[in-house]
């Protein structure tokens, strides 16, 4: 029996009750072989469901009426679209943050939240490649943003950030995914040598790829999630890289920013970080998890939450500082147009969801508290969605000549998109928290061994 | 390195400072100019090692790991030297007007944009800024290194603190370096500015704070029991923390770069078009191979950062290339300034010489392995992953 007792001073433990080899195997693995359907499960597969239904209507309309449905015109003929991208995408930054870079900075704590975190990514990174596609217009010829031989003279065009964005944001769902199967498949093979039913067996047998856990077998795992831990590293900084791109080549004022790029990765992982929060809080709480997503998992995503935070932040304020520095007048009427604008709620509810709120985050007892921080994460998840309305809507509706401003007003089917694309991701997010582990057992008796190595020294 | 060895390294650095900085002043009699401009920039690489350090080590009470113990006593130690380059800043207000132009008031007279920016650029406000970055450096420094002496000799001295301060400590230095990096350095372009610029400095601070700790370190591991620090698993550990800095200031002056260039506006293209003159493209190709693709490829090679003697060769040409990303920054920026003056060598020498010597002395019979700290133990007993 393995004991994980800190020192006092220390921090908490990984693993909270004594568990074993067994225990552990027992409690993930029993989440999907042997507990009922919940209701609450239900309440928000139904959920998602709902909205996915929201969502194939709002994509019906769309393409059977088109793009007019929306309120994007000229000039801001980027709305809520590339909003929603922005947001979705940065969202997906966090799993593979956690699973990569902690997993090379060997962050033991890791391994608690990166199944679901990844499982997040993947979702995340599904509903944010929607939205660009949708904003095509005919989104039927997607694939000519892609360089293929043919007798069109079509080529795309390689100097565009959005070109980029099309093979960053699918290399890094290729990589991401995975990322995400190998190591899931130790624990496909348990849930093959576990079920109980036929179709389970088979179900998990075949995902399970003949994995019988020899030594050989674990050599070759580790070798490869290694090295796709490599791989995905720079993934993780080059799409939000690409993604700010596409804002900060251009010329307009508030868009063309050379802090763009390290501002919008921070960004990302701070978004990515609070949906973690909001995700593990209530699922901790309703499958009993306490005691393998423990406060020390709260208290460290909190504290990467405050570090990103400020660098937002700081990006924010150097943004204002330098508008002013420049001397530049079509910079500094942007940045007073954020705060007393007609969107100015949007740019002020923002600041005070990204700035002033986590700084609770500071206090001890706000970290430690399960529901302060689900509360604080939510409205980081709320404000970073204001951040990019801002930053894409703001500088569009008023550029340099007067004379073409205009203002956007979402319609309906711009927000049936938006909430219908939360179907995309609470379905597929309620389907995998019941047919596939959300905690890694592998590496959760990983973990354990190492506790009792560390306990017997 | 033994305490005669310091002793010996101390008078070296002393004679070969103030021989450079004699001649330094001969020249400085015939062009002033050139004086001003190396100053300012020996200057300022100096000041990024005990910034650069200081930054380390409270990054490191908010991190942990046992990467930290070994560079903690030889980062804090820089500290020592931040009064002499207080003093070291006589010389740049005396060439202000030489370097800056809007410290020029015919120029500010002259020109419109000058005028809008004097409300900030203005030699009142910059020397009160000046004075409030120093007074703050010296203070969180002060406080960092007489906590952790402290914790020598009281053994339950509460951890906490330390993180308690660090994490307002590393608020402060970010937003002073970002404004002596706009104070110092951005605005000798003063139609110029780029949001990334101050991280990007600061950056580069960091890392010649990485470089030059770890040279030290190694330089300083016969010493025992420190010794037992600089062992294989925790030279891993810094050499890929110094990895990260070099391709944090690679990616931060790439994407700065790809913009300015890919928006093309008049005003911001002017920066890059006096580093592509005749002499500077070359520093600046310089730089891509050797501040980036050389330290890249030698460390990510595990057998170089497990072998002190190599690392330290690489946290040595980085230190190197600091010096030359600091000249890069500074000089085409200023109107008239020489590509190349025999002061530019010499006066790095002088400022670095007495640096040199200053902290040497101050490590002299200094522990280097801090007492009372329960990672001490951790990263002695590390070993190879």
């Amino acid at each position: 029996m393995t004991t994980a007792t800190a020192p006092p001073s220390g921090p908490p433990p990984v693993i909270g009750a004594p568990h074993t080899y067994t225990s552990v195997t027992d409690k993930i693995a029993g989440i999907v072989l042997t507990q009922r359907t919940g209701r609450g499960w239900l309440f928000g597969f139904m959920l998602g469901l709902a909205l996915l239904g929201l969502l194939a209507l709002a994509v019906t309309m769309l393409l059977y009426l088109g793009i007019g449905i929306w309120g994007v015109n000229v000039p801001v003929a980027w709305g809520f679209a590339i909003t929603n991208f922005v947001w979705w995408i940065g969202i997906g930054h966090a799993g593979t943050l956690i699973s990569a870079i902690l997993l090379l900075l060997r962050q033991e704590w890791r391994q608690s939240i990166n199944r679901f975190a990844e499982a997040m990514t993947i979702f995340a990174v599904m509903c944010a490649g929607l939205f660009p596609i949708l904003h095509l217009g005919r989104p039927q010829f997607f694939y000519w943003l892609t360089p293929y031989p043919n007798t069109m003279s079509l080529w795309p065009q390689f100097r565009s950030p959005l070109v980029w964005d099309v093979f960053a944001v699918s290399t890094y769902f290729t990589i991401s995914l995975m990322f995400w199967y190998v190591g899931l498949i130790p624990d496909l093979a348990t849930l093959r040598d576990r079920s109980q039913s036929r179709i389970g067996r088979v179900a998990y047998g075949v995902f399970a790829l003949g994995w019988r856990g020899s030594a050989r077998h674990w050599q070759r795992y580790e070798i490869a999630y290694l090295l796709l831990a490599g791989l995905a590293t720079p993934l993780v900084v080059s799409v939000h890289t690409v993604v700010s791109f596409d804002f900060s080549v251009a010329q307009l004022p508030g868009w063309h920013s050379t802090i763009f790029p390290p501002y919008f990765v921070a960004g990302a992982i701070f978004s990515g970080f609070a949906m973690v929060i909001v995700l593990a809080i209530p699922l901790r709480a309703a499958y009993g998890l306490q005691d393998l997503i423990t406060e020390r998992h709260l208290q460290n995503m909190a504290k990467i939450l405050l570090v990103t935070g400020l660098i937002v932040a700081y990006g924010y304020f150097m943004e204002g500082f330098m508008a002013w520095y420049s001397g530049n007048r079509f910079e500094r009427y942007v940045q007073l147009n954020r705060i007393v604008g007609p969107y100015g709620p949007a740019y002020l509810g923002c600041l005070l969801c990204n700035v002033a709120l986590p700084q609770l985050l500071w206090l001890q007892r706000v970290r430690r508290s399960a529901v302060a921080l689900f509360v604080v994460a939510v409205f980081v998840n709320i404000g970073m969605w204001l951040e990019r309305f801002v930053i894409v809507v703001e500088s569009l509706h008023r550029d340099f000549l007067p004379s073409s401003w205009g203002m956007y007003y979402p319609t309906v089917w711009d927000w049936a998109t938006l909430f219908g694309s939360f179907g995309i991701f609470l379905t597929f997010f309620f389907l995998f928290i019941r047919f596939i582990p959300m905690i890694s057992i592998a590496e959760m008796r990983m973990l354990l061994e190492e506790e009792r190595g560390e306990a017997a020294a | 390195m033994t305490d005669a060895a310091l002793v010996r390294l101390e008078r070296r650095a002393l004679a070969v400072g103030t021989a450079a900085l004699i001649v330094a002043a001969v020249g400085a009699a015939f062009s002033p100019a050139a004086f001003f401009r190396a100053w300012l920039v020996s200057w300022l690489f100096c000041l990024s090692i005990p910034l650069g350090a200081l930054a380390i080590v409270m990054l490191h009470y908010l991190s942990g790991g046992s990467w930290g113990i070994v560079i903690r006593r030889v980062a804090e130690s820089t500290a020592v030297t931040l009064p002499l380059l207080a003093l070291f800043f006589v010389p740049v207000v005396l060439g202000m007007h030489v370097i800056y132009e809007w410290a020029e008031p015919g120029a500010v007279a002259a020109d419109p944009v000058l005028q809008y920016k004097h409300a900030y650029l203005n030699v009142p406000f910059f020397l009160a800024r000046a004075v409030l970055y120093f007074v703050a450096w010296i203070g969180v420094a002060a406080v960092l290194v007489r906590w952790s002496a402290e914790r020598d000799v009281v053994p339950d001295l509460d951890p906490r603190r330390f993180r308690l301060f660090a994490g307002p400590g590393l608020v402060v230095y970010g937003l002073t370096v970002t404004f002596a990096s706009i104070d110092w350095a951005m605005s000798i372009e003063p139609r110029w500015s780029s949001t990334v610029y101050p991280m990007m400095f600061g950056v580069g601070q960091v890392l010649a704070g990485f470089a030059f700790t770890i040279a030290a370190a190694v330089l300083l591991r016969d010493r025992e029991p420190f010794g037992r620090l600089v062992n294989p698993a925790n030279l891993v550990d810094l050499g890929n923390l110094m990895l990260t800095f070099v391709l944090l200031w690679a990616y931060l002056a790439f994407t700065q770069l790809l913009l300015i260039y890919a928006g093309n506006i008049r005003e911001e293209v002017t920066w890059y078009l006096a580093r592509e003159q005749p002499g500077w493209l070359g520093v600046a190709f310089a730089l891509i191979g050797v501040h980036f693709f050389l330290p890249f490829a030698l460390l990510l090679q595990r057998a170089v950062k497990r072998n002190p003697v190599a690392l330290a060769t690489v946290a040595g040409l980085i230190l190197v290339m600091r010096l030359v990303d600091d000249y890069w920054l500074v000089l085409p920026g200023i109107r008239g300034a020489e590509r190349f003056h025999w002061l530019y060598v010499v006066t790095p020498l002088a400022v670095g010489g007495l640096w040199l010597a200053a902290y040497a002395r101050r490590l002299r019979g200094l522990a280097l392995v801090p007492a009372n700290d329960p990672l001490v133990e951790q990263a002695m007993a590390a070993h190879g992953h």
